[in-house]
């Protein structure tokens, strides 16, 4: 179960790298000076390809395939943006990246700018992370000052701006398109696709989309090689992840391990304290509340991002929400219907309403006023909306609740039947 | 070369597909939904809407299986591939369609009896078609109170609204009003203008005929009727010489609504309509409108006769008379044009003329460069735009600046009035009055930087500005330039091609070579030189006057034969970019009143000269008999789209002095304002928006003549003054008089003289 | 806020944008540090700063939750009430905040017009669960309803700081 910490490489250091000479000290920008001024961006890129690094936000697609879309031949300038609209509930390992070690990500995105011949980048955290975004604002000014950033950077003639943009509380910003949309000044709502960013982004230019922890992950790959990082994980899954656990553990946090050499029940037990005396395990949304919620059977399977899935759920994020046999599946589903529909954007139909009717379904269940109907027609409900929208936030919503109810239809029947009272929670306060 | 006509294209030009089974050709690059459509197979859509842009997979009413794609898709944003196998009608795709209408009817109020939408609404249709059977959804619906007034014409029902954002987009994205917008997000989201306030533009409707439920309606159609009771005719709208295309909806042969045509014309308006085009019926019912005849009693009165008896009396009038003038108005039609000359001919000394802007020698070099229409400017990449007003005259004209400049083509735009697009254009230049030659070089320089480049420019401005005219006709044909006119009046183009002089019949009052005038359509006291038509109207014995609403000149005559207006009746107008097109009665109007054709055949036979024609077809087939520029029309090649005239053989005015202004004082710069003409006037259901008639202007200019916003003054010209109140508008250039015409009888037309030429005024207390 | 002051503020960040719309999120991010929600004239102030309509920075606006359309109170208690948070007690909190600032279960601003309570999606801050923020600034976990009704008179005692960044 071995812990690395190559995107957390302030835990490594034992403290915050939050100034330039920290960061330095603790190996910083050695990636970015090897890249500008002894590489050429093709290899680079080829570093990135070959690391098999897959996308941190959710969809897990490699990364370095992904920056091969763009167009080499436009006559459009080309963008890379930073998603840092973490809001996944669940999900809280970027924000551990910004307050901690910012500069490893602008280091990142500048390398990723390299490598697509971009000179203008975008870091755009959500409103809500007003704190992490001043300390990448301050970070952002002691890298400008120390060459970092600008123009020529390094001396290699290479200039790159970075562009710290502040979200304003909207989920769906961190769908990619939406963030563009955002980005533009403009409501957070999903652009149909095609055209993908990669052709048409940010002003229509061709744009690089990446998570923080994505771009964070660039320059350890770039300074000890993609074989280093291949080295580590599954054939499929390579390198580290972070996965950030919350609900009934003992120690919430971010664990950033190996992909597939640690199991869900170490995740849980070892690295985050296991759960309450006299508890047992009941549920996980593992990757993220947008994913398919598993049980105790579920405890041994292998994080990465294969194991997870034939395991009938998805890696997602990373954001790990353990509930024991306190909760209630039932208000559990309720709380996230609730949380999707004040989330769905309202741009599409299928969406829109869907996740509305659902929620007022899930309220009458908790309420103790729906009908032994009401499942079946919830049931129908995913169908007619599922594949249907025009982004994925309809799907992310759906997931976790059908999930519930095919794991654990046993409580939606008899919450249907008497209602579910409020459990106690655990409020026990654990420190990370 | 042989002559035979082109053979088909080759189905190899087209893509082959399979739609629900069958092989079907498409032309490459199109939409399914679009595609499909042409083969005969409906996908429904809400969203969909080409006009306002491209696809936005909003509703995601359309999706479609695409056999080898993953999960459905939108037919309006997959563009046809060969060999795909579409199917828009199996298990999943029929599904698919059900579970979107269930969602969307979940909070749809059911209100459909009560509702103006009803029996023609897109949702409903749908659901007809492809829907649910029932709805499961058993929570109380979203709630909001009944319908807002978004302005005085346009009401809002959001709980009817399903988001499909045409109408926001339309604001957005064509208008460019940006008033119009989303609220709150998700289930709460909701169509609203700032803080509540009204929605006015120069184009609001337009999202009433764009709403595919009942959530937009008009206010002044609200309760009016059913879709069954109703019929719907397509015409023209005639308010302005652009020409937009339109329907008409009667019931019991009554008009109640316009609307942008269902099936947009292209190279006209696309099927969008300006407000004081939609709502400028109720003008039919005004209380100036002339129902009944009117003949001149010894009392000297006017009394209400049956036609038939006016007619008699005039047609008694014109054989007496020695020497009759007939003036042809601006919203004659060609029939009315050309039936007038006819009339003119078979009277004793009788003469014919039309009202408007004399034709001088340099217009006719402009006019005779080759035409655009206005759907041409979409494929134009620059355009120059000299002098007029055109978002307050032509106002869909501006619609497609707007379109070009969101397709980074280049717009200059000169003149001496602050148009409404220009804060938008690439280039605006402003000029003093009668001096747009000033802007001359930068036109050349836009014009000349195209590969397809379009002049537009305004008859009035260009009129009185021959070394402007001259100049830039040269610059567009060296440049290659189409052109469009922005012309003064409705049927201009029309009556010029039928030869009518302008200034002719004035002069023979004046000389007394005419005793007898009959004005068709026509009053002069409403118009360029009203001073001197009064004192010319002294002078006459007789007045017979074909009119539709009571004015200055019907209280003179002698004889008032009550007239239809457009909506009411059959008849050609040729828009001003030389288009053909054809009037069709939408409304009966009053019993007591007949269509200005059938009252001018009617004198000829009461005066023993009978026309051969009987109805306005007859009639047009002689224009095109007689007239080179409407050579082989007839009215059904020109159908409901129209279709251009020819060049028309027009003989300049005899005058090569250049206009030089009349007058000390400042320039006068004469202005309709959208709100500002005769119809907005007369109609109840824009009684909100009406503009007034008065005098603007700039701080600098209003410091110099020493007065203020809200002060009364007197304009005067050489040729006459009138009372106007004073505004101040920071918009405008310093050393102009911006007078706006306002309505009938406010008198700035006092100013001009007859042959419309430049003067300058003098403010007064 | 005057349109002079937005402008201000956006003016210098005007030239990483190749679009000037992508300058609303931002004025309308600062257009309410001063009053703590977008006024009237604020909006008046950003759409005149920008280049666009007031219906269209109106609608931005109205997008996102950080954003506020109606008077909030001086500083805005935000508990995340997501499934993390919920699981720890978020529940207790805010019915323990809503009695003690008297306002409804789901919020609202206090009587004396200092605090205005909500209730938030998923902060991101699971780890501090039950966690509570500070406007957007600060973020504070985990707690117990006591702690947290501490945490508010606190805030409520202390000054106003004269730009907040919700």
């Amino acid at each position: 179960m071995p812990v690395v910490n190559s995107v957390y490489r302030h835990r490594e250091a034992g403290s915050p790298l939050v100034t330039l000479a920290e960061y330095e000290a603790a190996g910083g920008y050695r990636a970015l000076r090897k890249a500008l001024l002894e590489m050429p961006a093709d290899d680079v890129m080829y570093q990135f390809h070959r690391s098999g690094l897959r996308g941190r936000g959710g969809a897990g697609f490699p990364m370095g395939r992904k920056a091969s879309f763009l167009p080499k031949d436009s006559p459009l300038p080309s963008y890379v943006v930073c998603n840092g609209d973490e809001s996944e509930p669940g999900t809280f390992k970027d924000r551990e990246i910004l307050e901690f070690n910012p500069f490893q990500l602008l280091e990142g995105i500048v390398l990723a700018a390299y490598a697509v011949d971009c000179h203008q980048t975008y870091i755009y955290v959500r409103g809500e992370y007003e704190h992490q975004a001043r300390v990448l604002d301050s970070a952002l000014r002691q890298a400008r000052a120390a060459g970092y950033v600008g123009d020529d950077i390094a001396g290699s003639g290479y200039a790159c701006n970075v562009t710290v943009y502040r979200g304003a509380g909207a989920y769906i910003c961190g769908e990619e398109t939406a963030l563009l949309e955002s980005l533009e000044g403009k409501r957070g709502q999903p652009r149909l696709k095609p055209p993908f960013p990669a052709v048409a982004g940010l002003y229509g230019s061709p744009t690089l989309i990446n998570n923080v922890e994505t771009l964070a992950a660039l320059p350890p790959i770039v300074d000890k090689g993609a074989d280093w990082y291949l080295s580590m994980g599954t054939e499929k899954s390579p390198g580290t992840k972070a996965f950030s656990i919350s609900g009934h553990v003992m120690r919430p946090g971010n664990y950033e391990i190996v992909l597939g050499d640690t199991t869900l029940r170490e995740l849980v037990y070892d690295l985050a304290g296991g759960l309450r005396e006299g508890r047992e395990f009941k549920a996980v949304w593992i990757g993220g509340s947008s994913t398919p919620v598993m049980g105790a059977d579920k405890l041994d399977t292998p994080l990465d991002y294969e194991a997870i899935a034939e395991a009938g759920s998805a890696l997602g994020s990373g954001g790990c929400i353990v509930m024991d046999d306190s909760g209630c599946i039932v208000r559990a589903s309720l709380r996230l219907a609730h949380f999707y529909r004040h989330e769905s954007c309202g741009k599409c139909s299928p969406c829109r309403e869907g996740t509305n009717w659902m929620e007022k379904i899930l309220q009458r269940m908790v309420d103790g006023d729906a009908r032994m109907e009401d499942l079946e027609m919830l049931e129908s409900l995913f169908g007619r909306i599922s594949g249907r929208t025009l982004c994925p936030l309809a799907d992310g919503a759906i997931a976790p609740i059908k999930s519930a109810i095919n794991l654990f239809r046993d409580d939606f029947v008899r919450v249907i039947e008497n209602g579910s009272p409020r459990p106690e929670p655990m409020l026990e306060a654990v420190g990370v | 070369m042989s002559d035979a006509p082109a053979p088909k294209p080759p189905p190899t030009d087209l893509v082959r597909f399979t739609l629900n089974g069958r092989h079907v050709y498409a032309k490459p690059g199109s939409m399914l939904v679009d595609a499909a459509a042409e083969v005969g197979v409906e996908i429904p859509v809400f969203c969909y809407e080409p006009r306002l842009g491209g696809p936005i997979g909003a509703c995601r009413m359309c999706l479609v299986e695409v056999e080898g794609m993953r999960g459905l898709q939108t037919a309006c944003s997959t563009p046809v591939a060969p060999e795909m196998v579409v199917h828009t009608d199996n298990a999943a795709a029929k599904d698919a369609q059900d579970g979107v209408l269930e969602l969307l009817l979940a909070n749809h109020p059911l209100d459909c009896p009560v509702c103006d939408k009803g029996g023609e609404c897109p949702l409903q249709n749908h659901t007809m078609k492809f829907g649910p059977g029932r709805t499961r959804f058993v929570e109380p619906k979203r709630h909001f109170p009944k319908p807002l007034n978004l302005s005085t014409v346009v009401a809002l029902d959001r709980e009817r609204c399903i988001t499909c954002f045409r109408c926001v987009r339309f604001s957005q994205d064509v208008a460019e009003d940006g008033q119009l917008t989303f609220q709150e997000r998700g289930a709460g989201t909701e169509v609203a203008t700032f803080t509540g306030e009204p929605y006015e533009g120069r184009f609001t409707g337009n999202i009433i005929d764009l709403c595919p439920v009942g959530a937009l309606t008009s206010i002044p159609y609200r309760f009016v009727s059913r879709p069954w009771d109703i019929k719907n005719t397509p015409s023209i709208c005639g308010t302005c010489p652009a020409g937009c295309n339109v329907d008409i909806t009667q019931r019991d042969g009554e008009i109640k609504r316009v609307t942008g045509r269902a099936e947009p014309n292209y190279a006209v308006e696309e099927g969008w309509i300006c407000d004081r085009g939609r709502w400028g019926y109720p003008a039919a019912w005004s209380a100036g409108r002339i129902t009944n005849a009117l003949v001149r009693g010894e009392d000297g009165l006017l009394h209400e006769v049956p036609l038939e008896e006016a007619v008699d009396r005039a047609a008694f009038i014109l054989q007496r008379s020695a020497a009759t003038g007939v003036l042809v108005g601006t919203d004659a039609t060609v029939e009315d044009g050309h039936l007038s000359a006819k009339l003119a001919e078979a009277l004793a000394g009788g003469r014919v003329g039309r009202l408007g802007i004399p034709d001088r020698p340099h217009l006719t070099a402009l006019r005779n460069l080759p035409r655009a229409e206005l759907g041409e400017i979409d494929q134009a990449d620059v355009v120059a735009v000299v002098g007029g007003d055109l978002g307050n005259q032509h106002p869909i004209v501006e619609l497609r600046l707007r379109k070009l400049l969101r397709r980074r083509g280049t717009l200059l735009v000169a003149g001496v009035r602050p148009q409404m697009i220009a804060p938008r254009a690439t280039e605006s230049v402003r000029t003093a009055p009668g001096r747009l030659v000033d802007a001359l070089d930068a036109v050349e320089r836009v014009l000349e930087s195209g590969s397809r480049p379009i002049l537009i420019w305004d008859e009035a401005d260009l009129a009185n500005d021959d070394a402007a005219a001259a100049r830039l006709a040269a610059t567009a044909e060296a440049a290659g330039a189409r052109v469009i006119e922005l012309s003064a009046h409705v049927n201009a183009h029309g009556l010029r091609a039928l030869g009518l002089p302008t200034g002719n019949i004035l002069d023979d009052i004046e000389a007394k070579r005419v005793a007898t005038l009959l004005a068709v359509h026509a009053d002069p006291t409403e118009f360029a030189g009203s001073t001197e038509w009064d004192a010319a109207l002294d002078q006459l014995n007789d007045i017979i006057v074909v009119a539709t609403h009571r004015s200055h000149i019907t209280e003179r005559a002698d004889v008032v034969l009550p007239a239809l207006m457009k909506q009411e009746i059959e008849g050609v107008l040729v828009s001003m970019t030389g288009r053909a097109q054809r009037l069709r009665p939408g409304s009966d109007g009053p019993e007591g009143a007949a269509a200005a054709w059938e009252i001018l055949i009617g004198l000829s036979h009461r005066v023993g000269k009978p026309f051969p024609w009987r109805t306005p077809a007859q009639t047009f087939a002689s224009v095109a008999a007689g007239y080179p520029a409407f050579a082989g029309l007839t009215y059904q090649a020109i159908g409901t789209e129209g279709a251009p005239i020819g060049d028309a053989d027009v003989i300049p005015v005899d005058d090569t002095d250049p206009p030089r202004p009349l007058g000390e004082g400042l320039p006068l710069v004469l202005t309709t304002e959208i709100f500002g003409d005769a119809t907005s006037w007369r109609s109840d259901a824009l009684a909100s928006l009406r503009q007034q008639a008065g005098l603007r202007l700039s701080p600098g200019e209003a410091r110099r003549q020493t007065v203020t916003d809200g002060d009364v003054v007197v304009v005067a010209s050489p040729h006459g003054s009138c009372a106007l109140t004073v505004s101040v508008d920071e918009r405008l250039p310093d050393g102009a008089a911006f007078v706006m015409t306002g309505p009938p009888g406010a008198g700035t037309h006092a100013l001009l003289g007859a042959d419309f030429g430049p003067v300058n005024v003098r403010i007064g207390a | 806020m005057t349109a002079a002051e937005v402008r201000e503020h956006i003016d210098p960040i005007r030239h990483e944008y190749a679009d000037p719309r992508s300058l609303v999120l931002p004025a309308l991010k600062f257009a309410q540090t001063r009053d703590g929600y977008l006024s009237e004239e604020n909006l008046e102030a950003v759409a005149e700063a920008t280049g666009y309509s007031r219906a269209y920075v109106e609608s931005v606006a109205s997008f996102y939750d950080r954003l506020y359309l109606t008077p909030v109170g001086d500083r805005v208690v935000s508990v995340c009430v997501t499934l993390s948070c919920m699981l720890r007690g978020s529940d207790e909190i805010m019915a323990a905040l809503a009695e003690h600032l008297d306002v409804g279960p789901h919020g609202g601003t206090s009587p004396d017009g200092r605090i205005t309570l909500q209730e938030s999606q998923c902060l991101g801050a699971c780890d501090k669960g039950a966690c509570i923020q500070v406007d957007a600034e600060n973020t504070v976990g985990p707690l117990t309803p006591a702690e947290a009704v501490a945490l508010v008179d606190e805030l409520r005692e202390a000054e106003t700081p004269a730009e907040r960044w919700r």
